[in-house]
């Protein structure tokens, strides 16, 4: 039988910002910005040392609801906002929560916190086709 | 200093890429939180769907090959924006920049060996709290003419 999806539905992924993570994102997605690999960088510009790229947050959040979908090729929207950096040893905790189901189309609102409880994210939407 | 709303339209593109194979399963693994070592992108944690790395299974599957995880985009769709922060006329000043804001559609999947072209524009400058928000837009069509993924994106200068 397939799965059927409701509005108020919830799902948690939880990832870590291990130390070398935001020098892998840089080497796969080309974003080399010194604020993201040199700490020094970092903390020269504010940012207290090496801050992960805030797109590879935005793909933690589009895998939260692609892994809750069952497949990553249904994503159809994702919208965030950056609002805290994240760094290395950070753990973010992305709990979801289905908005609602409509033609064929599911909006998930998603939180994304660090372990101090900030979010790092605000404003999180993602939709997944699910027809 | 404030960005010059003069530039608010100009356009940058068009931009062309080609998905190869390698590079998705790469991007998939690094973002799904496999450690990379030379000659291989890593063990694929459990959570990561095998349609991003596993090329007999994805071919199985519903897209009859494999496909990238959606936020591979960015590694193309970025160069209009890329290009706007690096514009010297425009004059950002990189040290000060965070990425405020992203928002990508996604239209269809991408695969390997797709062409895909990008090109964007400048869609809005303005200042808030003595910070400078610079808006570009893009859009990438694969080799058909099809609009495959659309992308807002918003750099925030700290300082104005």
């Amino acid at each position: 039988m397939p799965r059927t999806f409701q509005p108020g539905d919830t799902f948690t992924h939880v990832r870590e910002c291990d130390r070398y993570r935001p020098i892998y994102y840089a080497g796969a997605s080309g974003d080399y910005n010194p604020i993201h690999i040199d700490p020094e960088v970092g903390k020269e510009a504010g940012l207290g040392g090496a801050i992960l790229q805030g797109l590879c947050t935005l793909g933690w959040a589009v895998e939260a609801v692609a892994v809750f979908v069952g497949d990553p090729g249904r994503i159809r929207r994702v919208r965030v906002r950056f609002s805290k950096p994240v760094r290395a040893e950070d753990v973010i905790t992305f709990q979801g929560k289905v908005r609602s189901v409509q033609d064929g189309l599911l909006t998930a609102e998603i939180s994304a916190t660090n372990q101090r409880g900030e979010d790092v994210l605000k404003g999180a939407v993602v939709e997944a086709f699910i027809g | 200093m404030a960005l010059d709303k003069r530039f608010i339209g100009r356009e940058y593109g068009p931009f062309t890429y080609t998905i190869g194979a390698e590079k998705l399963r790469e991007f998939a693994l690094a973002v799904g939180g496999a450690r990379p070592g030379a000659g291989t992108p890593g063990e694929p944690p459990a959570h990561v769907s095998p349609l991003l790395y596993d090329a007999r299974a994805a071919k199985a599957g519903p897209y009859f090959d494999l496909i990238a995880f959606p936020s591979f985009a960015v590694v193309f769709a970025v160069r209009p924006f890329s290009a706007a922060i690096a514009d010297p006329e425009l004059a950002v000043n990189m040290l000060m920049l965070v990425h405020g804001e992203q928002e990508l559609e996604f239209l269809d999947v991408m695969r390997p060996g797709d062409v895909m072209t990008t090109t964007g524009r400048i869609e809005n400058i303005f200042d808030k709290a003595r910070m400078s928000f610079l808006v570009v837009s893009s859009e990438s069509r694969n080799q058909t003419g099809k609009t495959v993924v659309k992308g807002t994106w918003t750099a925030v200068i700290r300082g104005g």
